[in-house]
């Protein structure tokens, strides 16, 4: 995007405001008095976000919202976890948003990449899993075990969806 | 008439009246009660009013983008929102609950676009299925969104009314606080002030007009066929919609 700042209609009066320093009430430049928000644009180093696929040169169908291509258009390096490795996505056989190999650095083929979020189209949220990670997050402790269960402790992706991920959901009947 | 209702079917013909024919009146996700509410006034006295469920076959876009951009022109006439927690301020609370907003008990999912869309839209509407002193409350603990901005603020409409399911509040945009407009059935002003956080604003207030035969038939059999047939939060609609004992 690459566009210093955006004006937004609402926010004023939040307490979401109050905790961002990146969001700013300014008057409007052409009227002179008119109050709303302006946020910084965002300028990420890396994003790293999930599609459904992606093919070898790096475009990207991404079957969800387009606000991801948003943030491929707004940060320095972007790398896309893929369910699905295929032959050729272009603007027509994408389905959702499409994300040109131009703007990609790399792909990572990465098989319930979401989980234990879901993702779109192909799997739902895992709600046992979601459930585990819920309780874990109400204190530091139990957030510490959490982590290391399931990132530390874990030796790669495979390794994670072997253990995590329902024996169904790798294996359908 | 006495008919019997729940809570669910009753909201829902409240949240219908607000509807106006004409208009573009929309809700958000998690939002079973304003849906039917929506398709409730859409089948009787506002067949052409613009309807958007989002997350449903009852909108016109692909991207929850193209619904911000609609609002933030100010064309959305109504929009209905729940909070957590709602206070006398017309401010509500979707982000987390507790005294210490850096330590809070308990964290939600957050604002999503309502942080916008709650100034932008011509008319708020909140809906709340509990009606205590924890979910009404004199301050909430953080605010997601607004009741009221200084003059000069860009902001294109205000909050409308809270409904419950024992009472409706208007706002009142000059006093930028909320009102009791009318009391349920089987509920009176002692029992509301009891189970209310915040201070009435009136010392009395007239009954709520009931949900009428044609309004309560119609949400169990046309809106409720409707919800299943498009999928449009249809569990909910098969368990509250005609089901008198469901609370």
């Amino acid at each position: 995007m690459g566009i210093p700042y955006v004006p937004i209609l609402g926010l004023v009066g939040t307490d979401l405001l109050k905790r961002r320093d990146d969001m700013v009430i300014a008057a409007d430049p052409f009227d002179g008095k008119t109050l709303s928000v302006v946020a910084r644009a965002l300028r990420p180093d890396v994003a790293v976000f999930h599609a459904q696929k992606a093919d070898r040169e790096g475009n990207v169908s991404c079957g969800y919202e387009a606000e991801v291509v948003m943030l491929a258009e707004a940060a320095k390096h972007v790398i896309i976890t893929a369910e699905k490795i295929v032959d050729k996505i272009t603007a027509k056989t994408a389905e959702g948003a499409f994300i040109p190999s131009i703007l990609v650095n790399a792909v990572v083929h990465t098989p319930f990449g979401s989980h234990p979020a879901g993702c779109s189209g192909l799997y739902a949220p895992d709600k046992d899993q979601m459930r585990e990670y819920v309780l874990a997050c109400r204190d530091n402790t139990t957030f510490a075990h959490y982590l290391q269960d399931h990132v530390h402790a874990v030796p790669s992706h495979e390794a994670y969806v072997e253990r995590f991920v329902p024996a169904l959901w790798r294996n359908p009947i | 008439m006495n008919f019997s209702y729940n809570d669910g079917e009753l909201m829902a013909i409240l949240l219908s009246r607000e509807v106006r024919n004409g208009e573009i009146s929309a809700c958000g996700a998690l939002s079973q009660i304003p849906a039917a509410g929506l398709l409730l006034a859409q089948a009787l006295h506002a067949p052409d009013a613009e309807l958007i469920i989002l997350n449903s076959v009852f909108t016109p876009f692909t991207t929850s983008k193209s619904f911000h951009y609609l609002a933030q022109r100010g064309d959305l006439g109504l929009f209905f929102v729940s909070g957590v927690q709602i206070d006398q301020y017309g401010n509500y609370n979707l982000h987390q609950i507790g005294a210490n907003p850096d330590k809070p008990n308990m964290r939600f999912p957050g604002g999503y676009g309502g942080g916008m869309i709650y100034y932008a839209a011509q008319r708020s509407i909140i809906f709340r299925t509990e009606h205590t002193r924890r979910s009404l409350v004199e301050k909430v603990d953080f605010i997601s969104a607004a009741g009221s901005t200084p003059p000069d603020v860009l902001r294109r409409g205000q909050p409308s009314k809270v409904v419950t399911p024992k009472a409706n509040f208007r706002f009142d945009s000059q006093k930028a606080r909320l009102i009791l407009d009318t009391i349920h059935r089987g509920l009176d002003y002692e029992d509301i002030r009891e189970c209310t956080g915040f201070e009435l604003g009136v010392t009395a207030a007239p009954p709520t007009p009931e949900p009428s035969e044609e309004e309560l038939t119609c949400l169990r059999e046309v809106v409720k066929e409707k919800m299943i047939a498009t999928n449009t939060y249809a569990d909910w609609a098969r368990k509250t919609l005609g089901n008198a004992l469901h609370v």
